[in-house]
């Protein structure tokens, strides 16, 4: 294939012989890259040289149906309607591949959460089985309940629970530590995808004893045992003990409840287990429904189920109930708010776009009007020019929407930069075919809808006006208005996204400024996980944490350093019921709830965590010595109201263990969430916990920059044993900063939204006012030639502009009071009618606008008099 | 009254009358470089000529076809009437406004 040929279209018709000819003496008939290339180079100098050969070659015109020939026609009409007026064509593709690519970028993050369904087979019936909790919420599932819930239950296809598992592995290279499932036999059976190499867990494999094999997924397949095609019933080896290897995942088997996991092995639990108790609400239950069963029916059953438990064990159980929640809402819940308001957000920039194009060819329309006037009185009729100028509306937005995939694909990789850590399915977010279809179908939709108020509007002038000379300046009031009115409207989406944009901003500061209850700074964590078998029991654990603090307590640089088993802010949660001494409750499931945490003396010295009354934990609080506890205020208020607790005892974990005497009173640390109340705390010296915690968060204090000691720190870690992985290292500030993620993510997003609404509108208001003044030439001339001063004329046109912008801001000011309520979720100690967002954004408002109404204003004083009325 | 010319519409139309009536596409270019030592594009030399054709300074008849050049034809240029009178206005113009000039080459 020749490209020069191929390309020669580039050259007008008349001229393309002459020009290839040319070539091809030039260059010979070899060369044809060079020929190519100057053929191109040819083409671009000469592109203005008679237009419409250069470019009317694309669309060739059709003999046969009346229909297409008049489509191409309007096309090739329209093409060069565009290319005459390249200013005016940029500047409305960017408006509208701002818009439309905006939308698109936005679109392709929230389908697969929020639209798509989930990546199995029958996707609805896959649902989350849940106990409720003391206030009817969502809870875990203890293996008991499970295992009779399951025997009695009849709505159930599959029903399998899962824990979670962080084996280490030790075969085929360093060790490592992964992030696994432990799950009874259903499991893959409930998401209906079964294993791409071997085979499903057997139901013998489901017997404790017999629980050592593995499914690997594909990517630790491909990783770390190079795809092996026969991997399968190969032994591989994970905390020291041996595993067999039974079956690979399939690629595409996306994990949805834990997208982070590796691998899978049996949970191996028996009811005879102290873990597997009713009370143990640690697993996560997941269910398959059968064909036709939807999930209240299911939730009837389980409740009937749930009912004759609860008669059965009173003790057992805070209230009878259970939940059945389609997996796809379990997944979506959190982020739906946030991700809705975002959407709707950007629709408003669309509709800004829309609205600013239609504006520009509003303007446009104007200086045509003689040209369709003359069409008119030839009969056309009115159909045929709407669709006209529909054609180059469409055209425009087909460009504006191509330009717009551009400018997502490019959004996109920001926003998965910034993407909140609870956002699912973050890996399926791309620009695929449903998402170009999308853009493609709003491409067409919003030609439409911002091409119909011109099309309309022009189609039908008055010929009289409109054909007279200087007619034009005077027969536009129509328009005029109907420009007004878009631009009023662009002010006032403008103002309901300012609004959003700073009611989020104002929640973020509030957010921030939320007193943790301990010190962030210059503070370095990081956790150790105990593997192994030379710590399968308790005191090589506890030997370990010590020598440990010893060795991270030497580095130079660390002034204090604790542990606990579980930071704030790190996404975990360790919560028991408390029995209070003199206050025993019959069912101990309705004793209140606190959060334990298993600390080294310093521990909250070192996170610099207030006491309030009482005394501090001390080294010598450790081992057999009476056993001491210490609880935060909000435990004080809910245990004993206005009596003093220190002294009192309070017992958690069963009744097999031991009364603890409250010593002191400490501040609330925000564990969960910044923005959340916090439950009941409790700390317990670790060397007297009910067992040694086998993976600790470390605390440490340092001088200076807590990043720059990771190195030394992990170094002296390895020094007590090289063996034991270490992870999660961060500063606490960044741990703090990572909780507020989602609410950044929504931020950056609408103010990114409000900053393109305040440029949109700030151009469409200069445009209106540009082609006023321009319109109203000859007006102002007279005006100033009959001795208006200066001023006048400047504040004749500001107060034009201003008089839009007050009518928009008016509008948008209603509209965000109605719509605020939306964002109410995303709030955090602002209200979403804060009276000083609302002043803000007048304020920036009103100085944007005047910003934009300042050029036309000073253009239309410098406007001479003799030139103006020369000019007719 | 004819528009003024362009410094390299001059040019063109001086290489146009060099070449007889002879002259096309890549010979002008030719000449333009080995005369004028002016190295020009292609397409500079395709607008100027077009423009010039439009502006009727120059008339054209096409050439017969040849095998080196993929049996495609020629367009010749030729320099108009019209052409002639605006270059020689032009260099009319450059030869007044430089007579006694000629000192100023010396100066530094």
């Amino acid at each position: 294939m020749n490209p020069a040929r191929w390309l020669s279209w580039l050259i007008p018709a008349s001229e393309r012989e002459f020009v290839l000819g040319d070539l091809e003496e030039a260059h010979g008939r070899r060369s044809a890259l060079r020929r190519t290339w100057e053929l191109v180079k040819v083409a671009w100098v000469c592109r203005r040289h008679r237009p419409r050969h250069l470019y009317y070659s694309l669309i060739t015109s059709s003999r046969g149906d009346p229909l297409v020939t008049t489509l191409l026609n309007d096309l090739r009409y329209g093409l060069r309607q565009l290319l005459v007026r390249p200013g005016f064509t940029a500047l409305s593709v960017l408006t509208l591949a701002l818009g439309i690519g905006a939308t698109t970028a936005i679109f392709s993050v929230v389908n697969p959460i929020l639209f798509e369904s989930l990546p199995y087979p029958n996707p609805d019936r896959v649902v989350r089985v849940s106990e409720v909790d003391k206030d009817g919420l969502p809870n875990g599932t203890g293996f008991a309940t499970f295992v009779d819930v399951k025997t009695m239950s009849t709505s159930f296809e599959a029903l399998a629970v899962n824990s979670q598992w962080q084996p280490t592995l030790q075969s085929n290279g360093d060790p490592e530590r992964l992030s696994g499932q432990r799950v009874t036999r259903d499991f893959f059976a409930v998401f209906g995808v079964p294993p791409a190499l071997g085979r499903d867990f057997t139901a013998e494999e489901n017997i404790r004893g017999k629980h050592r094999v593995v499914m690997l997924s594909d990517g630790l397949w491909r990783r770390r045992f190079g795809s092996d095609p026969a991997i399968v019933g190969k032994p591989v080896t994970f905390d020291g003990i041996e595993y067999l290897i039974v079956g690979v995942m399939p690629q595409t088997f996306e994990n949805l409840i834990s997208p982070s996991v590796q691998l899978w092995a049996p949970l191996g639990y028996e009811v005879s287990l102290p873990w597997a108790c009713r009370t143990c609400h640690h697993l996560g239950e997941y269910g398959r429904l059968k064909p036709g069963i939807t999930p209240e029916a299911a939730k009837r059953e389980l409740d009937l189920i749930s009912g004759r438990l609860v008669a059965q064990y009173p003790t057992e159980y805070v209230a009878p109930g259970m939940l059945v929640t389609p997996l796809q809402v379990v997944l979506t819940r959190n982020v739906r708010p946030a991700l809705l308001a975002v959407l709707g957000a950007v629709g408003f920039v669309l509709l800004i776009a829309c609205a600013n194009v239609s504006s520009l060819l509003l303007g446009r329309a104007m200086q045509r009007e003689a040209e369709f006037a003359i069409r008119g009185a030839l009969g056309a009729k009115r159909g045929r020019v709407v669709r006209q100028l529909l054609t180059e509306s469409v055209m425009l937005s087909l460009v504006g929407g191509a330009a717009g995939i551009a400018l997502a694909w490019v959004g996109l990789q920001g926003l998965k930069a910034i993407a909140p850590a609870n956002l699912p399915r973050l890996d399926a977010i791309g620009i695929d075919t449903g998402v170009l279809a999308f853009t493609a179908g709003l491409s067409l939709l919003t030609g439409l809808v911002f091409g119909l108020v011109p099309a309309f509007a022009t189609a039908r002038p008055d010929l009289f006006t409109a054909l007279r000379p200087g007619g034009r300046h005077t027969g536009h009031r129509s328009k005029r208005v109907l420009r007004g009115v878009l631009v009023g409207g662009e002010v006032a989406l403008s103002v309901m996204l300012l609004v959003g944009a700073g009611l989020l901003m104002r929640s973020l500061e509030k957010l921030l400024s939320v007193n943790p209850g301990f010190d962030p700074t210059n503070l370095l964590t990081l956790t150790v996980q105990t593997t192994g078998t030379r710590y399968s029991t308790d005191e090589p654990v506890w030997a370990f944490w010590e020598r440990t603090l010893e060795a991270v307590r030497a580095v130079p640089g660390v002034t204090m350093a604790g542990i606990t088993s579980q930071l704030p802010l790190g996404g975990n949660f360790d919560r028991w019921g408390v029995q209070i001494e003199g206050k025993l409750l019959d069912n101990p499931e309705a004793a209140p709830s606190a959060d334990r945490f298993s600390v080294s003396p310093d521990y909250l010295q070192t996170m610099r965590i207030p006491l309030k009354r009482g005394r501090a934990l001390t080294v010598a609080d450790a081992g057999k010595r009476p056993p001491v506890v210490l609880i935060n205020e909000a435990f004080a208020q809910v245990g004993w109201g206005g009596e003093d607790p220190i002294g009192q005892k309070i017992q958690y974990g069963g009744p097999d263990q031991p009364w603890r005497t409250v010593v002191g009173i400490v501040g609330t640390v925000q564990h969960t969430a910044l923005d959340l109340d916090q439950a009941p705390q409790l700390y317990v010296p670790e060397s007297q916990g009910q067992f040694a915690d086998a993976s600790m968060d470390f605390a440490l204090r340092t001088r200076g920059d807590p990043a720059l000691m990771a190195a030394a720190v992990r170094a002296a870690i390895k020094s007590v044993d090289p063996t034991q992985p270490i992870l999660n290292v961060a500063t606490m500030d960044d741990v703090v900063s990572a909780t507020t993620r989602q609410r950044r993510f929504t931020f950056v997003l609408f103010q990114v939204f409000a900053v393109v609404a305040l440029l949109l509108a700030a151009a469409g208001i200069y445009g209106v006012l540009a082609g006023s003044v321009t319109e109203r030439t000859r007006e102002i001339g007279i005006r100033s030639a009959l001795g208006a001063p200066r001023a006048g004329l400047l504040s004749m046109v500001m107060r034009q502009g201003l008089a839009l912008t007050l009518a928009g801001m008016a509008a948008g000011t209603i509209g965000a009071l109605a719509l605020t309520r939306f964002l109410q979720k995303m709030l955090f100690g602002v209200g979403a009618r804060d009276p000083l967002t609302y002043t803000g954004v007048v304020v920036v408002l009103l100085a944007v606008a005047c910003g934009a109404c300042l050029a036309p204003a000073i253009r239309a004083t410098r406007v001479s008099p003799l030139e103006a009325l020369k000019a007719e | 009254m004819p528009a003024n010319l362009g410094e390299f519409e001059q040019l063109v139309l001086l290489a146009l009358l060099r070449l007889g009536g002879k002259g096309y596409g890549i010979t002008v270019q030719e000449e333009l470089g080995r005369q004028a030592g002016r190295n020009v594009s292609l397409g500079t030399v395709y607008k100027t000529l077009f423009r010039m054709e439009s502006k009727g300074l120059v008339s054209v008849h096409l050439g017969e076809p040849t095998p080196e050049r993929g049996g495609r034809r020629k367009k010749h240029y030729t320099v108009t009437l019209a052409g002639r009178k605006a270059l020689q206005r032009s260099l009319a113009a450059l030869r007044k406004l430089s007579r006694g000039v000629d000192a100023v080459w010396e100066l530094p």
